[in-house]
């Protein structure tokens, strides 16, 4: 399928992963169609504002033409063309020549290359482009998919912990479901899961019509479900109740995630498999939210690994994507045993920049050379990179030998690669489509070291 | 000491080398690179970045000693070659064109044959013999330098449904001539016809500048000097080089060359080639050429240009040559060139070379087989290729061979190509998936 939007939204998540393209009338090349598509590696055309979708009609108008759902188009995302028809495509050939530059690149690169991925599919596609390991599995995504969005929001608008804990217990042996899966794709390599970090808004529906709908079928009146609503709408939700802020108000989602991870690990490890899980605490500004959080939750995995008779290796470790946790990175360093800079986040937060909002003044800075490149894009090594820096610095003084990476977008930048390669990083995480590029940059910045004359046409 | 601007290069040696790029262009330093490796190539001298830079810092005036150092090369030329420049006797004529440090579209591109004027005109046919061959060399003299000095620009004109168009005016009158004359192509010409171009090219340049063409070669010279200076600050150029982070400071070289003619008949021709496929990397000699054509009939598409293999049937020695040549660059620069050659009466001249461009396919597997064949080793064959560039192999892509119909463009967010049937929510895209339909 092609997948025919204004625009997309976090909803669509479950429908753009099984379609082979996204076409959008609204939105740039860092809209949410754009950013997840390229996420996974599945074309988009965005922004085509000729196209004209008729939703009663089921059909859109372009340019004269009629193209009706069920009708066969062909998108080329690296053009922008839309055509009519199948058109003859080329498979992608990645033996032979590319795999012997590959093999190259890995003997060279001393940056470990790992992927961001929420789905086994996705871990499987970065394990055949060279992934070793994940480096952000996002939990939220495994929320959206089918029915399990059903129990989310009944736990979302249930009154007590207890009611909660009954919906949570639905959830969980799907994600568990999730992280088995996952976890055998990667065979042994490290997995970082980071526990959930939307604020839970974005589960509930927005539109008059879908929060109508939703009452009926959950069986509430409307009115509770907007009073519910209401009360979770914030002024701004990326400083909001997200990350491990969320995880301390309301332990019983995280101990139900941490839950599913050792039950999915250890019926592995029982039946021989190695496996390396990383627990991942987002947000986290001052140690005490990591100590608040890290003790509930050892607690938790070793009930299940006393009740399955197992003894796994785990780490506990945290997300730096607020400065002040950078600023205290010797701080945090007693507790996290692992540092994962989320330099999207930390780009925001150290700018003090939204990056949903930038887009009225953003464009204009990087034409008129305020800011000489797009932050989001490429790191921007003086502020962000700093900061990275000195979380890096703080860190390994505090606990020796502390890994550390990044899975920001910009894991699968070559500017950005080349950069965490020169302070000292241990792996950089990138979408699976990037993985090939990361490895091969994480070799030219070794190849690059003390060589001015070599200058990096991507930077 | 006097700081130097002109570098000459010629018979077998030459005062630059590749790595002066900075200084030379890089036209400018391997042009010097080629004839210091003993390949032909037309003699000549190249005005370093230095004097343009010079140039705009004194406002528009050339440094102290340029324009004595660039007679002096002159005369050098002309010594080496056996030809006066502006004489009625064995005449020197010569090609101008812009070279900065790297490639920049927008810049001042050539200005052939550089040299004409009713004199030289007279003293070419005598040289040659060959009354057509001149006057064909004439009228496109006054075409380049019209447009490309003079600035000579298109004309707007009314068509007969009433909307405006911006038509060439040379365009016009080489299409009116054409059909006075009841000729296809601009080879069917001949002498009268030609004469007739020329005349009408100069009322045109008389028309729209209000002066009469300039005569006097060293005029002409230093009228394309500052036009390629000039061409550096042109609004193309700028946008270009902010848009690719090229410092302005950089500056384009000049380079003067003596003219080699592939339009002297059907033992003469021009084509360019890459030692290797640019689109595949397969290694095989890969180009065209056209006959009796100069340089800018090739890339301007006037005539369907043949592929190099022709050249073998056409003129074996010729083509041994070529071959010989492609490979000795290849084995020197250790990459795949780009090069541009001119064939004169069956002599063949070299007049450029540089790294040629290239998909990311054939970037793979050119840095991967000139490693096997030992060219390379394996750090400079990893740094050959630009990981952005991956980008173009990990995703299916549109067949180049299929025919399609392109309904609408939008953004290319996200990169590959999609076949699949249209869908308006995420909710049907499921269900048809569930379903097991994958379209």
């Amino acid at each position: 399928m092609i997948l025919v939007r204004q625009e997309t939204s976090p909803e669509d998540i479950g429908g753009m992963n099984v379609a082979q393209g996204i076409l959008t009338v609204r939105g740039g090349m860092t809209s949410h169609a754009a950013v997840v598509a390229r996420g996974m590696g599945k074309c988009c055309v965005a922004g085509c504002k000729d196209v004209n979708i008729d939703e009663e009609k089921r059909q859109f108008r372009v340019n004269g033409n009629i193209v009706k759902e069920g009708d066969w188009i062909t998108l080329d995302g690296s053009t922008g063309n839309i055509m009519l028809g199948k058109i003859k495509l080329i498979q992608p050939e990645l033996s032979g020549n590319f795999a012997q530059l590959m093999k190259w690149a890995d003997e060279i690169r001393k940056l470990n290359v790992r992927t961001n991925a929420d789905t086994p599919h996705d871990a499987q596609v970065a394990r055949n482009f060279g992934a070793e390991g994940i480096g952000l599995c996002r939990t939220e995504h495994m929320f959206f998919e089918g029915k399990r969005i059903d129990a989310v929001r009944e736990m979302i608008l249930s009154d007590t912990e207890k009611e909660r804990r009954k919906a949570l217990s639905k959830i969980l042996p799907m994600q568990k479901g999730d992280f088995k899966e996952i976890f055998k794709v990667m065979d042994g390599y490290p997995v970082t899961i980071r526990l959930l970090d939307p604020p839970l808004h974005e589960f509930l529906p927005h539109t008059e019509e879908e929060i109508e709908a939703l009452a009926k079928e959950m069986n509430v009146s409307i009115e509770k479900l907007k009073e519910k609503s209401n009360s979770l709408k914030e002024f701004n939700p990326m400083l909001g109740h997200r990350g491990c802020r969320l995880g301390i108000t309301y332990p019983e989602i995280y101990e139900m995630q941490v839950q599913a991870i050792f039950e999915a690990a250890c019926e592995l490890a029982k039946n021989g498999k190695k496996i390396e899980p990383e627990i991942m605490i987002p947000l986290v500004g001052h140690i005490n939210e990591l100590k608040y959080t890290k003790e509930r939750l050892i607690k938790v995995a070793d009930e299940v690994m006393e009740k399955l008779g197992v003894k796994i290796k785990y780490m506990v470790g945290t997300m730096i994507e607020l400065p002040r946790a950078a600023i205290t990175a010797d701080k945090i360093a007693a507790e996290a045993e692992f540092f994962s800079f989320g330099t999207n986040d930390l780009t925001q937060t150290t700018f003090g920049l939204s990056r949903d909002d930038a887009g009225n003044f953003l464009p204009f800075y990087i034409e008129n050379k305020i800011l000489p490149k797009d932050p989001f894009v490429a790191i921007d090594q003086d502020g962000v990179g700093e900061l990275i820096k000195m979380g890096v610095e703080k860190g390994r003084a505090a606990r020796a030998g502390l890994k550390v990476g990044i899975c920001g977008e910009h894991g699968g930048e070559p500017s950005s690669v080349e950069f965490c390669h020169k302070i000292g990083l241990n792996y950089v995480s990138c979408s699976p489509f990037r993985v090939p590029i990361a490895r091969l940059a994480a070799a030219h910045a070794v190849l690059k070291e003390g060589r001015a004359d070599i200058i990096s046409t991507t930077a | 000491m006097k700081k130097k601007y002109v570098y000459f290069f010629g018979s077998g040696g030459a005062e630059g080398r590749t790595d002066m790029k900075a200084l030379l262009g890089g036209k400018g330093a391997n042009i010097a690179e080629m004839t210091n490796l003993g390949i032909p190539v037309p003699p000549g001298f190249t005005i370093s970045t230095e004097a343009c830079n010079e140039y705009f810092k004194n406002n528009k005036r050339y440094p102290e000693g340029l324009w004595d150092e660039v007679e002096k090369n002159l005369a050098r030329l002309e010594e080496m070659m056996g030809r006066k420049f502006g004489s009625n006797s064995q005449p020197l004529l010569v090609s101008v064109r812009s070279g900065a440090r790297a490639s920049m579209p927008g810049m001042m591109d050539t200005v052939l044959n550089l040299g004409l004027n009713k004199n030289t005109l007279k003293g070419i046919i005598e040289m040659t013999g060959n009354e057509r061959f001149a006057y064909d060399a004439y009228r496109r003299f006054i075409t380049m330098f019209s447009s490309v000095v003079l600035g000579i620009k298109k004309k707007k004109k009314k068509t007969e449904n009433g909307s405006e168009v911006e038509i060439n005016q040379f365009e016009e009158i080489m299409d009116e001539v054409k059909k006075k004359y009841n000729a296809e192509l601009d080879t069917d010409l001949d002498v009268e016809a030609l004469k007739l171009l020329v005349e009408k090219y100069k009322a045109v340049v008389k028309k729209e500048t209000g002066k009469d063409f300039p005569e006097e070669p060293k005029e002409q010279l230093m009228m394309s000097v500052n036009a390629v200076f000039e061409s550096w600050n042109n609004q193309r150029a700028i946008t270009y080089r902010k848009l690719y982070s090229i410092p302005d400071n950089w500056g384009t070289a000049v380079n003067v060359q003596t003219m080699v003619f592939g339009n002297m008949g059907d033992t003469s021709g021009t084509g360019v080639a890459f030692t290797r496929n640019p689109a595949t990397g397969e290694k095989k000699f890969y180009g065209e050429f056209l006959m009796n054509a100069q340089g800018e009939d090739v890339v301007a598409g006037i005539r369907t240009p043949q592929s190099i293999d022709e050249l073998k049937e056409r003129m074996p020695e010729v083509y041994k040559s070529l071959v010989e040549i492609y490979q000795k660059l290849e084995n020197h620069y250790k990459d795949m060139q780009d090069i541009e050659f001119t064939i004169q009466d069956r002599k063949l001249y070299m007049l450029q070379t540089r790294t040629g461009k290239r998909t990311a396919a054939a970037a793979v597997k050119i840095a991967v087989e000139m490693v096997k064949e030992g060219l390379i080793d394996k750090r400079t064959a990893i740094l050959r290729v630009e990981p952005e560039q991956l980008d173009q192999l990990l995703h299916p892509t549109v067949d180049p061979k299929a025919k399609v119909e392109v309904i609408a463009k939008g953004l290319p967010a996200s990169p590959g190509a999609g076949i699949g049937k249209v869908v308006f929510t995420a909710e049907s895209a499921q269900e048809m998936s569930s379903k097991g339909d994958i379209g």
